[in-house]
């Protein structure tokens, strides 16, 4: 036994045994969830036969019940305003701290990454209190949602932009400078066009960690309306559990899952080789 | 003759932070010749070149083109195209469109850009390769997609950066032929850069032999081939042989003494005195029979003998230590050499050259 496993010629073993364990504790809860959902019965630990009933059935379901549709049209219209306001502006910070090599380019590099690593509830907490304290005529509710998911996302646009915008190089710019073009139509003609793999894989990005915030999100709601997937999720598990809140999750799951297997593609199909930040920061999602 | 595309630099510098790429150099471009700078990386041509493309600002200086200075213009008002070391086709338009790129800014009609486009894929040769993407093109082609990009603008100056660099060996050797041929065609100024002597030497109407951020010297090919006037462009340009020694007067030449023997030397700075370098090339020296005596002979001892075909190099060992190259043409009129043999080595007076201690003033063509 004690051979087998140690084998230096065979497979390594001891190894790919606690990969796959790792992988089968991971998925196997999403996959008994997302299973649930299409559970015909009210039980979210029973089996009871294979029914739609949670997410299209005339009681209870996602499709008919007024406070999961809400939820799921408000996580969709805070993404879609997300993704509006932190793209261009992420592409347009990635181009200008490009082009800035002087004093202090070096801390604001380092200082577009701290929103990465930064705890979510201390910046939900910072957030709350700027909007309660500094500007209240903002007050709670999807202009500060929209807000707070911006000030988190952006940073991940100025990464993966700037990703692919050090593999472009200046050549290009230079070249189309070169041949009479002005400093915007650089921009226009030729590294708008060779960043859109980037621009469409952030937007995806964006998007996916829009649909699943939940810390920041929650913080800055405001009346019921602006309630989420993810924070009803939280509210009702432990409350009044029925198997349509696993429907909700299974929606949200495969959006993210879609947006995210898009931005990837989109990357490795269009961008080329480099750019590996990009895909490293598309993976973390 | 061309009356545009002269190109005058004045005092041109250009430094990064504390160190100076150029320092301060003066050149002047004839119009419609082929001017090449050559030198090793890091001397400082392809910093000269971006600042006459206009992506380097220069420390200071001129750059005249046609006598307008145009120093502070950026480079999307300058009346020069560039053909890149990597050719820098944009990868998401085609042929056409990355040589259509920079008609857009003549204010011509679309029916007269695709003309001009059409005319320069002709030039190249490439009209059947309008619809292709750079990627889908060989290196060579490239290459020729990236000279009709800049060609189609009629610029004054065409300004090419190592432009064969990337390209193998045997696509070089056509492509040099080709580009000399077009520009002397075109009558277009072409600036070249390169660190390839050989490339220098046979396209180049003029070459400036570049070393530290300065021009060591500027003058035709066989000028800076045969008359080197520094120790670096000797050595740079070719193969040679240098002899150090001390100079003295000598009727209209030096004397020139190394060890035991002296030399007489009638070419370059001969009215150098003290400690003075001299250089021979090796197909200048001539091999004679062991014992045979005169000017400018000395005994040595062949060392090494390659056979080349057409010549044969040898290595020849000559009294004092020192390891002299040398090239005998293989025309039957030589004597026998092997490895061991005693020969002497004639080193005719005409062919010696004295050399200026290192950099002298920079002296423009």
């Amino acid at each position: 036994m004690i051979a087998w496993l140690r084998n230096p010629w065979g497979r390594p073993r001891a190894l790919a045994f606690v990969t796959g364990a790792y992988i089968i504790w991971s998925i196997v809860p999403v996959g008994i969830a997302i299973l649930f959902a299409f559970n015909a019965g009210r039980s979210r630990t029973t089996w009871q036969g294979f029914s739609f009933r949670w997410f299209t059935g005339s009681t209870g379901s996602v499709f008919h019940d007024p406070a999961l549709q809400s939820a799921l049209k408000h996580t969709l219209l805070l993404a879609a305003i997300t993704v509006v306001i932190a793209v261009p502006l992420g592409v347009t910070l990635a181009l200008g701290l490009q082009r800035w090599r002087g004093r202090g380019s070096g801390s604001v590099n380092t200082m577009m990454l701290l929103p990465l690593v930064t705890p979510e509830i201390v910046m939900g907490v910072a957030l709350l209190l700027l909007f309660l304290k500094v500007f209240p005529s903002i007050g709670l509710g999807t202009k500060a949602q929209a807000i707070g998911q911006v000030t988190f996302t952006l940073s991940y646009v100025v990464v993966i932009v700037r990703g692919r915008l050090v593999s472009i190089g200046r050549e290009y710019e230079e070249a189309a400078a070169d041949l009479g073009a002005p400093p915007h139509d650089q921009i226009l003609r030729v590294l708008l066009p060779l960043l859109a793999p980037a621009i469409v894989a952030s937007a995806a990005v964006v998007f996916a960690l829009s649909i699943d915030d939940f810390v920041v999100t929650q913080y800055l709601s405001g009346d019921a309306s602006t309630t989420t997937v993810p924070m009803l999720l939280y509210a009702t598990a432990r409350g009044a559990p029925s198997p349509a809140l696993n429907a909700i999750a299974t929606i949200a799951l495969l959006i993210t899952l879609a947006t995210l297997a898009l931005a990837f593609f989109v990357y490795k199909r269009f961008a080329g080789g480099g750019g590996d930040a990009a895909v490293a920061a598309i993976m973390e999602v | 003759m061309p009356t545009h595309g002269e190109i005058q630099l004045e005092e041109l510098t250009k430094r990064f932070a504390d160190v100076a790429a150029v320092d301060g150099i003066d050149l002047h471009m004839p119009p419609g010749e082929f001017f090449t700078m050559l030198g090793p990386s890091g001397c400082g041509k392809t910093t000269t070149l971006r600042m006459i493309a206009g992506f380097q600002r220069p420390t200071s200086g001129k750059i005249l083109l046609d006598e307008v200075d145009v120093a502070q213009v950026p480079p999307h008002k300058r009346n020069v195209n560039t053909v890149f070391q990597n050719y820098a086709l944009f990868p998401h338009l085609d042929v056409a469109g990355n040589v259509g790129f920079g008609l857009k800014y003549l204010r011509c009609t679309k029916d007269e850009q695709r003309k001009r486009v059409a005319e320069a894929l002709d030039l190249v040769q490439l009209c059947d390769f309008a619809r292709r993407k750079p990627a889908q093109l060989s290196g060579g082609q490239q290459q020729r997609v990236a000279l009709a990009r800049a060609l189609v603008l009629r610029p004054r100056v065409l300004l090419l950066d190592e432009p064969l660099g990337a390209l193998d060996a045997r696509l070089r050797k056509g492509l040099q032929v080709e580009l000399k041929t077009l520009q002397a065609e075109l009558g277009i100024t072409f600036v070249f850069v390169t660190h390839d002597q050989e490339e220098a030497l046979t396209m180049s109407d003029r070459v400036a032999v570049m070393n530290g951020g300065r021009v060591e010297q500027a003058g035709t090919p066989r000028e800076v081939y045969e008359e080197p006037s520094t120790v670096f462009v000797a050595d740079f340009l070719g193969v040679s042989n240098l002899l150090t020694g001390e100079a003295s007067a000598d009727g209209d030449g030096c004397a020139l003494r190394v060890g035991e023997r002296t030399f007489r030397a009638r070419q370059g700075a001969t009215s150098e005195r003290g400690e003075v370098k001299a250089m021979i090339r090796p197909e200048r020296i001539a091999v004679e029979e062991h014992g045979t005596v005169g000017e400018n002979r000395m005994p040595g001892l062949v060392e090494r003998a390659v056979f080349l075909g057409n010549s044969f190099e040898l290595h020849v060992r000559v009294v004092g230590g020192d390891l002299l190259k040398v090239t005998m043409p293989n025309d039957g009129t030589g004597i026998p050499v092997e490895e061991g043999t005693a020969v002497a080595l004639h080193l005719p007076a005409e062919a010696l050259r004295v050399l200026a201690p290192s950099s002298p003033p920079v002296e423009v063509a």
